[in-house]
């Protein structure tokens, strides 16, 4: 199988922000719907009430939560393995990141 | 092409599904695992619990059916070895919800009597609606029909049906729980292949937005018969009681022991709607409202 999880890294440029990116340390969430080697990629939304850090984002369509080794900024690029959906991040608004799907 | 796909593999499902979240799971929960008492117990549980798990099994045979029927209506090797997949996925649902009626004490030379007594009729037209497109080999619409309304539907019943079993049957709700994982890759291929497949063929969307129509207006009768069923008030305050704690579980932000039956049905019907007009929406399809039952 060929392609990584999460696809921020590619996009670094495509930020414009000059600051460097928080890192994070991802532990296993008990999410066990990939390959056991992107686990950690990966979480179970539990709904509205359960905020998003800055390294992560839902994936609109089957709602699991992409979770990348560094903060996530507009422009970078994610891949949902649990649904095969590739993503550009996007400012949303009410000004958080949200996933907008690249058919 | 399907480039989406291009991660995707057998190897992938093995890893992802047999050796993931059913690893050491016996009919999609864990060994040993039984219906609680009072959904054996008692009678009206007993039988409101049958007569759920009869519609998730007439709708696994027919997601069997179609998603078997349109491998050989896949344009490429990509989409006919992940339909290959999701087949067996279906097969397997259809066959963890019929042993759970099994375990609801349905004796298995009755299985097929107490399917048709339970079969909500529209549930079995909102089928007849998908598989008359699988019939013809019309992959795009069957798709749609398919991964995009019947899965997007899937997906927000099991997701409530999880939420109502978490706390009083744990065995049903890891049950669900693996069937919800199935179902994101259902969803995520229906509006990846048709997100590029509608661009090339857009004469098919008139089509398809009737099909979307019809399936919706039976999804929305086949609520309003489960809902209309509902037992007294008397009889869900007595079961309420049995339940206790375990019976109070929130969805949507409602606590749904407390509202009334026809609420829940609306806030259901409300879910699966918007989620489908946000689906449709995303691969250009416009959502056509169907009359309402």
């Amino acid at each position: 199988m060929s392609g990584e999880p999460e696809r921020s890294d590619d996009a670094e440029s495509g930020s414009g922000e000059s600051a460097p990116r928080q890192r994070f340390v991802l532990e296993e969430t008990g999410f066990d719907e990939v390959p056991k080697k992107y686990r950690k990629y990966y979480r179970k939304w539990k709904g509205p009430q359960d905020p998003l850090g800055p390294n992560e984002v839902l994936c609109p369509v089957c709602k699991v939560v992409i979770r990348s080794t560094r903060e996530l900024r507009v422009g970078d690029r994610v891949y949902c393995m649990a649904c095969f959906t590739r993503f550009s991040v996007e400012r949303a608004s009410d000004g958080g990141l949200e996933a907008r799907i690249e058919y | 092409m399907a480039d989406f796909l291009s991660a995707y593999s057998i190897q992938y499902w093995l890893e992802s599904c047999p050796q993931g979240y059913l690893d050491g799971t016996e009919y999609g929960h864990a060994p040993g695992e039984k219906e609680p008492d009072p959904f054996v117990s008692d009678p009206m549980l007993r039988e409101r619990a049958i007569q759920s798990t009869v519609q998730l099994v007439v709708g696994e045979r027919c997601a069997l059916a179609a998603s078997s029927g349109l491998i050989n209506a896949a344009p490429d090797e990509a989409s006919k070895r992940y339909l290959a997949t999701q087949t067996l996925d279906e097969a397997r649902h259809v066959e963890i919800f019929t042993q759970r009626l099994y375990d609801l004490g349905v004796p298995k030379s009755d299985l097929e009597s107490v399917i048709r007594e339970h079969a909500n009729p529209n549930l079995v037209k909102f089928a007849e609606v998908l598989l008359e497109k699988v019939d013809r080999k019309d992959f795009v619409a069957g798709v749609v029909g398919q991964n995009i309304v019947l899965e997007g539907m899937a997906f927000t019943v099991f997701e409530m049906m999880h939420a109502m079993n978490q706390k009083v049957n744990k065995k049903f709700a890891h049950t669900l729980s693996g069937t919800i994982a199935d179902e994101r890759r259902h969803v995520g291929f229906g509006e990846n292949r048709i997100g590029s497949l509608i661009q090339q063929h857009p004469e098919k969307k008139p089509e398809i937005e009737r099909m979307q129509r019809d399936m919706s207006y039976f999804m929305l009768a086949t609520f309003a018969d489960a809902f209309r069923k509902a037992p007294s008030e008397e009889e869900r305050a007595r079961i309420r009681a049995e339940l206790g704690e375990r019976g109070d579980v929130e969805w949507q932000g409602k606590s749904l022991a407390s509202v009334d039956p026809s609420e829940i049905e609306a806030l259901l019907a409300d879910t699966v709607l918007k989620e489908f007009k946000l689906r449709l929406g995303r691969v250009g399809i416009e959502y056509q409202s169907p009359v309402r039952p």
